[in-house]
Formats: structure tokens, C-alpha cells, sequence
């Protein structure tokens, strides 16, 4: 159940979209999500989902992967879903019982969800191809700007790198303590939804303490490999614009521009 | 003197079972283990010992097998699992990790609590189970988070003895201490044993603490039993043993090269007391010649 979750997970594989710069990556994924949100008609969702298609191509990611991805939100698919099915009016109609379904509705219900969609596997492409202290660098570069206004880029992005290196390793401990826990005639599942809050306390608070050791030993480590923040830093991976890049973002553009005109063209179908 | 408490009939246990990353954790374990015995069970790292163990209280199901408790399968009904968690108290690794109470009073008497106990058999337990690790009263009021490694560990212990299990299964409890605090909580656990003539089983992967403290030694050896016999009995076994990335005893060692330069010794050997009085038959053979 706990391990299921897909968040910041690598994909390895040695494709054109993973040797992408991850600076570009970042933001074309952010203008996919721009792309999305611009669709106001099926025609133009379906010039994204090629574009994401083509992209999954080239990344030799397999579509199973996002599968599994979307698999812990269908749940929220389904909700958006249901609520647009029912609340939107216009067109024909048709009742069941107390339950009237408008054509609009259904139009919007299936847009909707398949808009949610797009945009997990979009970010998924993303997380798949790129391995997070890549993310966490090109984050850190992309920010670095905001050093005007004397925020430290390189703190946030030294934190964010860290938190995704002990998600498996924190996920690890659950395990542990609820197994020793569980062991001592713990009950997680039975009970009132407050006697299920209780019994998290003998996990949560044997977690916090182990993580409180561990945030002061790395931090002990760190500082014994003179680490003093980012200062005249270099990296070990130097990453640089190339013509695959370009190539990239011409592609995007292309997409974009045709959503644009399918838009204007074909009006809101919504 | 001989009943069985606790018997597995070919468990298996597979993680992952169908992927690339199928591993086999456990393979067609079936033993017995009898009322009152001291079972040192001992094997590689990643032999399935910590897998194993985890069957008897149902924290993990066999992908086949089944794990017999006093005679009855354990998971004939699901609901009577947490019954099977009481009576076969698991302590892991590292167990004073799991500490969370303010004071190691409250702390200790959380598993009796879940077997809702009434108030003053909790209060009994936990101050019995106190002197049982070798701690005294004034301790119960303490918090836990500031005793010391070797402290927090017998009282991480005491909580699961407090439940007065059948079967107490504990995973390398000397690991991370000092000689002196494996001396310690090794003697711990043969009193416990003695007081309560409970069945004990230890997981370790040093041979010399198990030969100090087991009736009984069970090896496993990628991920299948490879012996399950008195001390002495399996001791026999050391170039198998030596084999499988264990090491017999120093002492035992020693006799085995002795034999092998052709003396008349047994090769069983893993006190120091039973290598005296060998070693003083021995000499004194040969002075008599």
C-alpha cells in the first residue's frame, strides 16, 4: 500500500528525452500543463495527448509505468468526474430517477477527466526521466534569480534533494516500527476513526525520534566533508543546452501553436 | 516434557512471486519446536531467519505452508491473529526504536494493555518483567528516551515479556552492544526462561552466544533449514557450517584441528568447562604413557 507510491520515482533507461537538459525539462513539462489548461476542445486535447504520446515514445518509458501511476487517483478522477456529470446543465437531457444527466455534462465529465490524466502523466514523463538531485539542480538553477532578494536557491534545493533521498528510507522505517508495534497487539485497523488515530501515536512517535537522530548525524556528516553551504560549489555532472533541446522546445511550439488555431477555429465545445 | 508449541509444515514464503524480482525468502520449512526449549536460530545474512520468525505471529503468511500454534493453524481465523500476536511475542532488531511512551512504565505495560488486562494485573506484569531485565522500580517512572542504548533495549524487551508469551522470539537482541551488554542480556534471557518455562527462540548470527545459551540450534542456509538438532549435534557440522558463512566456536574450532593432527578428542566441544576436563583426559593419557 505504502509502497505503491510513484512519487519521484526514476525510470532507468537511456533515451533521447532522459539526456534532455533538465532545466528544459522542467520547463516544457510546465508548458505541457499550459498546453492543457489552453484546450478548450476535444480537437486540441487530442494534439496534447499526441504530443505527450510522441514524447512517451522517445523515452522508452513503458506506458505501464504511468498506469500504475494514475492508478492511486482514479479515485479523484472519478469525483471530478461524477460532480461535472451531474451539476452541468445544457443540451438533451435525460432522467433516472432523481438523477438527471445533461449532454454538456457528459461532454464536460469526460473532458475533465481525461484533462486530470494528461496532466499526471505529463508529470510523471517528467520524474520518470529525470533523476531527482537532477531535478533538485536544475531547480536550484532555474531559481537562482531569486538570490536578488536574498533567498538561499541552494538551501531549498539541498532540502528538497534531501527529502526525496529519505522517502524510501523513512517508508523503510514505517514498516519497521509498525511490524514491532503490530508484534505488541497494535491495532490499525479495527475501531472508531478516533481509536485509529490513537494507534498511530506508537508509530509517529518513535518515527519522529529516529529522524531527529538522522537529521543530526547527516547534518554531523556533512559538516565532516566540509560542506558549507553553496558558496563557490561546483557540480560533478555539468548539463548544457544542446540541439536535442532545441529540437525539444520546437516540437512543443509547434503543439502549442496548434492548439492555438484548432481553438479559435473550432470554438469551446464546453 | 515434549509438546509441541509451535510446528510449520513446509512454509514457503515468496516475495514478489511472478516478477523479475521474485526472491525466495523461505523454502519448505517444516520443524517443531517444543515447550520449553531454547532455540538458537542462527544463518547468513539474508538466510530468511528474520522472514522466518515473522510467520510465527502472522505478520507474514506463507505463500504455501501452514504454521501450526499449540496444534491449530494460525491462519484458520483471521480474526484471532492479534490472539496469536500475544502469544507469540516477537522482540526485533534494534527494539528500542519502537519506545514511545513518557514514562518505561507506560511503555512497558502497552501490549498488556491491548490484551485489555484489568489495571492490576498490568501493574503486576510490568513490575515483575522490571526485575526480570535486570532493572530495578526506580526506573518505571524514568522516560525512556533518557536511559541509556543498553537500558532502552531491556526495557524495549521487558515490553514484550510483559505480555507473558508462550513463545518469545527475539531478533539479534545483542546487536550494537558491547561485550558486556550481550553478557548481560544473554544471561537475561536464560533466567527469563528458567523463571517462566516459556519456549524461547534467539536469532543471532554469533555462534558463540547461541552455544552459551541454547538448548537447541536451528540453521538455515539460503533460505532452507539446513539443521535443527541439539548443540553438540550441530556442532558436528562445522565444515558444513564454515560452508554456509557461519563460524563454529573458537573453542570448538580448536578440538577440530586437534582431531585432525590425529588426537583422540570429540570434536562437540564449545565450553570451556567440557574443553578443560577434555584437554586434562588428554594430557594426562599421555603422561600415563
Amino acid at each position: 500500500m505504502i509502497s505503491d507510491i510513484t512519487i519521484g520515482q526514476y525510470y532507468k533507461e537511456n533515451s533521447v528525452v532522459h539526456r534532455l537538459d533538465p532545466r528544459n525539462k522542467i520547463i516544457l513539462t510546465a508548458v505541457l500543463m499550459a498546453m492543457i489548461f489552453c484546450c478548450k476542445n476535444f480537437l486540441s486535447l487530442a494534439v496534447v495527448s499526441a504530443v505527450i504520446l510522441v514524447s512517451i515514445i522517445f523515452s522508452k518509458v513503458p506506458l505501464k509505468m504511468f498506469l500504475k501511476s494514475l492508478k492511486s487517483i482514479i479515485p479523484i478522477i472519478l469525483f471530478t468526474a461524477l460532480l461535472n456529470l451531474f451539476y452541468i446543465k445544457g443540451g438533451r437531457e435525460w432522467s433516472l430517477w432523481f438523477l438527471t444527466v445533461t449532454e454538456k455534462g457528459i461532454y464536460t465529465a469526460v473532458f475533465m477527466a481525461f484533462r486530470i490524466i494528461l496532466l499526471i502523466v505529463s508529470s510523471s514523463l517528467l520524474t520518470y526521466t529525470t533523476v531527482p538531485t537532477m531535478l533538485t539542480d536544475a531547480i536550484e538553477r532555474l531559481l537562482s534569480p531569486l538570490k536578488v532578494f536574498h533567498i538561499s536557491v541552494h538551501s531549498l534545493a539541498m532540502m528538497m534533494t534531501l527529502a526525496l533521498r529519505f522517502i524510501p528510507t523513512l517508508i523503510e522505517e514505517i514498516e519497521r516500527i509498525t511490524n514491532a508495534q503490530k508484534a505488541r497487539g497494535a491495532d490499525f485497523e479495527n475501531g472508531s476513526l478516533i481509536d485509529r488515530i490513537k494507534s498511530l501515536i506508537p508509530v509517529l512517535v518513535p518515527l519522529f525520534v529516529s529522524s531527529f537522530k538522522r537529521a543530526y548525524d547527516l547534518a554531523f556528516a556533512m559538516s565532516c566533508r566540509c560542506y558549507t553551504g553553496g558558496e563557490g560549489r561546483t557540480r560533478m555532472k555539468q548539463t548544457s543546452f544542446g540541439i536535442k533541446d532545441f529540437a525539444a522546445d520546437l516540437f512543443f511550439a509547434a503543439g502549442f501553436a496548434g492548439i492555438i488555431l484548432l481553438n479559435k477555429y473550432f470554438g469551446a465545445l464546453i | 516434557m515434549s509438546i509441541t508449541v509451535l510446528e510449520t509444515d513446509k512454509l514457503t514464503h515468496i516475495y514478489s512471486k511472478g516478477t523479475t524480482s521474485q526472491v525466495d525468502a523461505v523454502r519448505d520449512v517444516s520443524l517443531k519446536i517444543e515447550q520449553g526449549e531454547l532455540v538458537g536460530i542462527i544463518g547468513h545474512t539474508g538466510s530468511g531467519k528474520s522472514t522466518l520468525i515473522q510467520h510465527f505471529n502472522g505478520l507474514l503468511k506463507g505463500t504455501s505452508g501452514s504454521v501450526y500454534l499449540e496444534g491449530k493453524d494460525i491462519w484458520k481465523d483471521k480474526r484471532n491473529i492479534r490472539d496469536v500476536r500475544f502469544k507469540v511475542g516477537i522482540c526485533f532488531q534494534y527494539p528500542e526504536y519502537q519506545l514511545f511512551e513518557e514514562t518505561v512504565y507506560k511503555d512497558i505495560a502497552y501490549g498488556p494493555k491491548n490484551m485489555k488486562l484489568p489495571e492490576e494485573e498490568i501493574d503486576r506484569r510490568v513490575r515483575k518483567v522490571i526485575s526480570y531485565v535486570g532493572l530495578d522500580e526506580s526506573y518505571l517512572e524514568k522516560s525512556p528516551f533518557d536511559l541509556s542504548g543498553g537500558e532502552k533495549r531491556r526495557v524495549a524487551i521487558a515490553g514484550v515479556m510483559a505480555m507473558e508469551p508462550t513463545v518469545l522470539i527475539l531478533d539479534e537482541p545483542c546487536a550494537g552492544l558491547d561485550p558486556r551488554g550481550r553478557e548481560t542480556v544473554l544471561s537475561l534471557i536464560s533466567s527469563y526462561r528458567e523463571a517462566t518455562g516459556s519456549t524461547v527462540l534467539v536469532v543471532s548470527h554469533s555462534m558463540e552466544d547461541i552455544s552459551k545459551i541454547a538448548t537447541k540450534v536451528l540453521v538455515m542456509n539460503n533460505s532452507r533449514l539446513a539443521y535443527y538438532d541439539t548443540v553438540d549435534a550441530v556442532f558436528t557440522h562445522a565444515d558444513e557450517l564454515y560452508e554456509m558463512g557461519l563460524n563454529v566456536p573458537e573453542l570448538t574450532r580448536l578440538f577440530i584441528k586437534l582431531r585432525e593432527k590425529g588426537y583422540d578428542v570429540p570434536a562437540d566441544v564449545y565450553t570451556v568447562e567440557k574443553a578443560r576436563q577434555e584437554l586434562l583426559k588428554l594430557l594426562s593419557g599421555r603422561c600415563g604413557k
